[in-house]
């Protein structure tokens, strides 16, 4: 019979952060979920108006880039029990490796799909208007795209978690 | 999906006036999954049954069944229960 290996030291001495479980109900998530794809939405519409005026190309991708760090910064930043996609095995329970596992899962399927049928729409995008107003249109579908690779997961679990329960 | 894993956990933690949140220190866990075991919504593994079963100081089947359990008073004094 092998003996327990004992854990590094410097292993043990590194304090681990405990996972928050103030998450909110899970009507108040899906609000937000909604809420937020709704913001970026807005925001991409802004963009595209922004567009017709003076503002430099350059300054309206920064526009969408800081939109999306904003939501990633919301829904990816902080460490709880419903950002368990960004999350190490070690840190979580097998119950809450199951629930991301899951979410990945979904959220391949459907970003999948998105992926496949936003490439398409930007390659078109860019052959029916070659100049600024068509590579706007792909860029908006890119940063569209790359919002859902890196919520889409998190947002699934937050979606699907139902309301914590007292400790 | 697959059949529901009864347990005594709310019952036994209740009796060594535990907190959700101290069994699931104790055995590892979050403490929400600790509610789901307790209402039976999740399925523990194997390894956690075990964790679990060893900390209350009792072998696995007195704490979780596939069967329902007979309730504690029959069990203590030999009773049916009533009710």
């Amino acid at each position: 019979m092998t003996e327990a290996r004992p854990e590094h030291p410097v292993i043990a001495a590194w304090h681990r952060r405990p996972l928050s479980n103030r998450v909110g109900s899970r009507r108040f998530r899906r609000r937000m979920l909604v809420a937020t794809y709704s913001a970026w939405i807005a925001v991409a519409v802004i963009v595209k108006v922004l567009s017709f005026g003076p503002l430099p190309p350059f300054s309206l991708t920064m526009i969408l880039v800081a939109a999306n760090v904003i939501i990633q910064g919301v829904w990816v930043g902080r460490r709880t029990i419903i950002s368990t996609p960004t999350l190490v095995d070690a840190e979580l329970d097998e119950r809450l490796v199951q629930i991301r596992n899951a979410a990945f899962r979904t959220a391949f399927r459907v970003f999948a799909g998105v992926a496949l049928i936003g490439w398409i729409v930007a390659m078109e995008a860019m052959q029916l208007q070659p100049n600024d107003a068509g590579r706007l249109n792909a860029w908006l579908i890119f940063f569209g795209v790359a919002l859902l690779a890196n919520t889409l997961p998190t947002a699934i679990v937050a979606w699907r978690e139902p309301d914590p329960i007292e400790a | 999906m697959s059949p529901s894993i009864l347990n005594r956990i709310a019952v036994l933690r209740a009796e060594r006036g535990l907190s959700r949140q101290q069994l699931a220190e104790a055995v590892g866990i979050n403490y929400q999954t600790v509610g789901y075991l307790e209402r039976g919504d999740y399925n523990p593994s194997l390894e956690l049954a075990f964790r679990i079963a060893e900390y209350f100081g009792l072998p696995l089947e007195a704490v979780f069944s596939r069967q329902p359990f007979a309730p504690m008073s029959s069990q203590l004094y030999g009773k049916e229960e009533s009710a």
